[in-house]
């Protein structure tokens, strides 16, 4: 078994190292702009969806339990079975792709949106009230400023998910990294097969990474980033 | 053939007729769901424990444990699918591993934010009462962490939920079996009962850990 | 601790419920019955091997021997190291396909089934396995076009095509590029360059839905598939001869082939029609029949259970 891996290992290098992986239309750098591009869309859509429902919701303190339980309910939607169901209702492309992804993407930022504007203290909401501030105003200049982080927490851990995801586009003719991952398994092309799922795995880590980055950027400073466990990265993929 | 796809009358999105001369077809495809998911989750958390006390007791141990799991967290599930059939063939063990990979993730990450999140009072008084580390362990710190091992457990089961789906397309079974058949006949009925019954199994069972938590628990409730 | 000790009970009570009622749902094994043997039966990821198997299957079953069944595995490259390890014994194989994957593209297949089965056989005696005698069911790649496209270019057989190729989109599956009948024999014996060539699936719903849309203009199915017509496509005649010989055939395991088996698989073959794999592929597309409904009411029709 050590040697198969060894030479699964030689024959992984090589498929990196061969010129026809890195160019055209199946090699990596366009599997991976398809890749990025499903997701792209599918998490700006999303957040420009989730963010002023979750945001709203969050300031005005209702629909509370909706808000929290959407992430629960979101979890417990198989995501293989809503790229299927949007293949057969929509046919073949990326928009179908990028319509599963996003309604797969809005549960988790409506959660974190809504919370984080929960969070924010109710003396702050007062002081603000009494130095005159109308409530939209209010909103965008005090409120938002200090739930950022906890936001885009939420947007991490949907764009993780996605990223994820967009792997099973494949699984209906779709682009992007899954690609490598399925042909891989139709042609028992064990290398195709790995670096797939490294390509993968490398996307998903980026992301998580870039967007941690990003969060703690954008922080005010000041604002500690209380670790609640509002909604934990989930494995749906 | 440009009609809207929702006004589909030849193909509808429920087929009650396929329906009703299917159940012990749908049923069996859930039954072995259940079970691919129930051995999922109950390996995972077994193993939780002792491997989220050696890293809570050895944090040198804590972050190459939590970060081999999460590495291995971020590969695609039909990738190692597909990498495990030549070493575990096409059975329910070649499904099994990489699911209690996920599981032990999320579980053993919560064993140990459980066990950290113990009040250092609590422990100075079990020390105070005389109870050696062993035994103030498992009488103790373990039952105190179970809030957060509820946590885990109920978010370890509904993503398993979701992808025992995908490992249909390597040929093990469940609801999975039912959304690729849909898929492959170009036949909406499977698909859309499979979606169904797979969100129901996932809020029914997070429900019922929910309420399991909440009798077997009652001093955690709130938090 | 009283909160304790009702935690663990309360835990261990909720785990014993769970795992007796998943006990309880799983089916016993009926025991006691004699059998002949213990037979597992494979199949692909498409309806026609469904059926195909069923049909193995139960006329095994009938005869005495307990069936077990590892269908929609998936493509070749699951089903034949399957085989290979004895996770299955059998599986419908078509002889100039199968040929093809052992021999890793080699291109040795013709379009005569019994010399395409011998070759065959050679890579498959490597594996400790066997194919019987192909049957005259045929069913294999074919190339369509929409009746819209047809009509516009007058096409009727693949030759037809070599001058508006280079306008026609082709989408297949994954393994096309590579596979010697399927675009390298387009281009090779027909000189086809198509415009654009799709990687979809091999006579899947992504390729149904892209003739429907447009995207493509000629495309890949089998040529036993019944929802043809309903899709308004039109199979181009492989007037060349360029298609090898698909034909169904048994592929099992040495050590379970028999006399007695491949005397049953044999009998099968020989009654097999390539029109009855189209009539059963349309009552499991088209009616959404079952493949083992449709692969007993055959069997029964044949007169293999009397």
């Amino acid at each position: 078994m050590v040697t198969e891996t060894m030479s699964l290992l030689e024959q992984l290098w090589q498929w990196f190292a061969d010129p026809a992986n890195r160019q055209g239309s199946d090699g990596i750098p366009t599997r991976l702009g398809e890749h990025v591009q499903l997701s792209v869309e599918a998490i700006i859509i999303g957040a420009l969806i989730a963010l002023p429902i979750g945001v709203v919701l969050g300031h005005y303190g209702r629909f509370g339990n909706l808000a929290i339980n959407l992430s629960n309910a979101g979890r417990a939607v198989p995501s293989f079975a809503v790229i299927v169901l949007a293949f057969q209702a929509f046919g073949l492309g990326g928009g179908p792709i990028v319509f599963a992804l996003t309604l797969l993407a809005i549960p988790p930022m409506v959660t974190n949106a809504y919370v984080a504007l929960r969070e924010v203290d109710a003396d702050v909401r007062d002081a603000a009230r009494g130095m005159g501030y109308r409530e939209l105003a209010q909103v965008i200049r005090i409120e938002l400023p200090l739930a950022v982080p906890l936001i885009m927490a939420g947007v991490r851990t949907s764009a993780v998910q996605v990223v994820a995801t967009a792997t099973l586009a494949a699984l209906v003719a779709g682009g992007g990294l899954g690609r490598y991952i399925v042909d891989g398994l139709a042609r028992n092309d064990n290398p195709r097969l790995v670096a797939g799922a490294l390509l993968v795995a490398g996307l998903a880590l980026a992301t998580e990474f870039s967007l941690s980055a990003l969060e703690r950027l954008i922080s005010p400073r000041g604002v500690r980033l209380r670790r609640h466990p509002v909604y934990q990265p989930l494995k749906i993929v | 053939m440009a009609g809207g796809v929702f006004l589909d009358i030849v193909d509808p999105w429920i087929n009650w007729n396929w329906l009703s001369t299917h159940i012990p077809t749908v049923l069996a495809a859930l039954q072995q769901h259940v079970m691919l998911t129930a051995i999922a989750v109950a390996t995972a958390l077994v193993l939780s424990i002792p491997i989220g006390v050696v890293a809570h007791l050895w944090p040198a141990v804590r972050v190459p444990t939590l970060g081999a799991l999460g590495v291995f967290y971020t590969i695609p599930s039909i990738a190692l699918f597909a990498l495990l059939i030549p070493y575990t063939g096409l059975t329910g063990t070649t499904a099994e591993i990489p699911l209690i990979g996920y599981n032990l993730l999320v579980l053993v990450r919560n064993v140990v934010v459980g066990l950290e999140s113990v009040p250092p009072d609590v422990l100075d008084a079990a020390d105070g009462m005389g109870y050696r580390r062993f035994a103030r362990l498992v009488r103790i710190e373990l039952p105190l962490a179970l809030p957060a091992m509820f946590a885990g457990l109920r978010i370890a089961t509904v993503s398993t939920i979701g992808i025992v789906t995908i490992a249909a397309v390597i040929g093990i079974g469940g609801l999975g079996q039912l959304i690729l058949k849909g898929l492959i006949e170009n036949f909406h009925t499977p698909l859309v009962v499979a979606t169904i019954l797979s969100i129901a199994l996932a809020l029914f069972l997070d429900l019922s850990l929910a309420g399991t938590q909440r009798i077997a628990l009652p001093w955690s409730r709130k938090q | 601790m009283n909160g304790i000790r009702r935690t663990v009970w309360s835990a261990a009570a909720v785990a014993a419920i769970a795992l007796v009622a998943v006990a309880c749902g799983a089916s016993s094994s009926p025991s006691g019955t004699t059998s002949k043997g213990t037979i597992t039966v494979g199949g692909f990821n498409f309806p026609e091997s469904d059926i195909l198997a069923q049909v193995y299957g139960q006329t095994l079953a009938h005869d005495g021997y307990t069936v077990n069944y590892k269908l929609e595995l998936g493509a070749r490259s699951i089903v034949v190291p399957a085989l290979q390890s004895g996770q299955i014994d059998l599986y419908p194989g078509y002889a100039a396909s199968e040929l093809e994957y052992l021999n890793h593209g080699k291109g040795e297949a013709t379009a005569d089934p019994a010399e395409t089965t011998s070759k065959l056989n050679t890579y498959l005696s490597a594996i400790g396995a066997e194919a019987l005698t192909p049957s005259a069911a045929f069913d294999g790649n074919a190339y369509a076009v929409t009746k819209a496209t047809a009509d516009q270019y007058n096409l009727k057989t693949l030759s037809d095509l070599t001058g508006v190729a280079d306008k026609l989109v082709f989408g297949a599956g994954p393994e096309c590029k590579t596979y010697k009948f399927c675009l390298p024999g387009l281009t090779s014996v027909y000189g086809l360059h198509f415009k654009n060539t799709l990687v979809l699936d091999t006579d899947g719903p992504a390729t149904r839905a892209a003739f429907k849309n447009g995207t493509i203009q000629v495309g890949l199915v089998f040529s036993t598939d019944a929802d043809l017509q309903q899709l308004g496509l039109v199979v181009l005649q492989d007037d060349k001869h360029m298609i090898a010989a698909d034909n169904v055939v048994p592929v099992i395991r040495t050590k379970a082939a028999t006399n007695d088996v491949t005397g049953i698989l044999n009998k099968i073959s020989a009654g097999l029609s390539t029109n009855d794999l189209f009539t059963m592929n349309g009552e499991v597309s088209l009616q959404h029949m079952d493949a083992d409904a449709v692969a007993k009411s055959y069997l029964q029709a044949h007169n293999y259970f009397s």
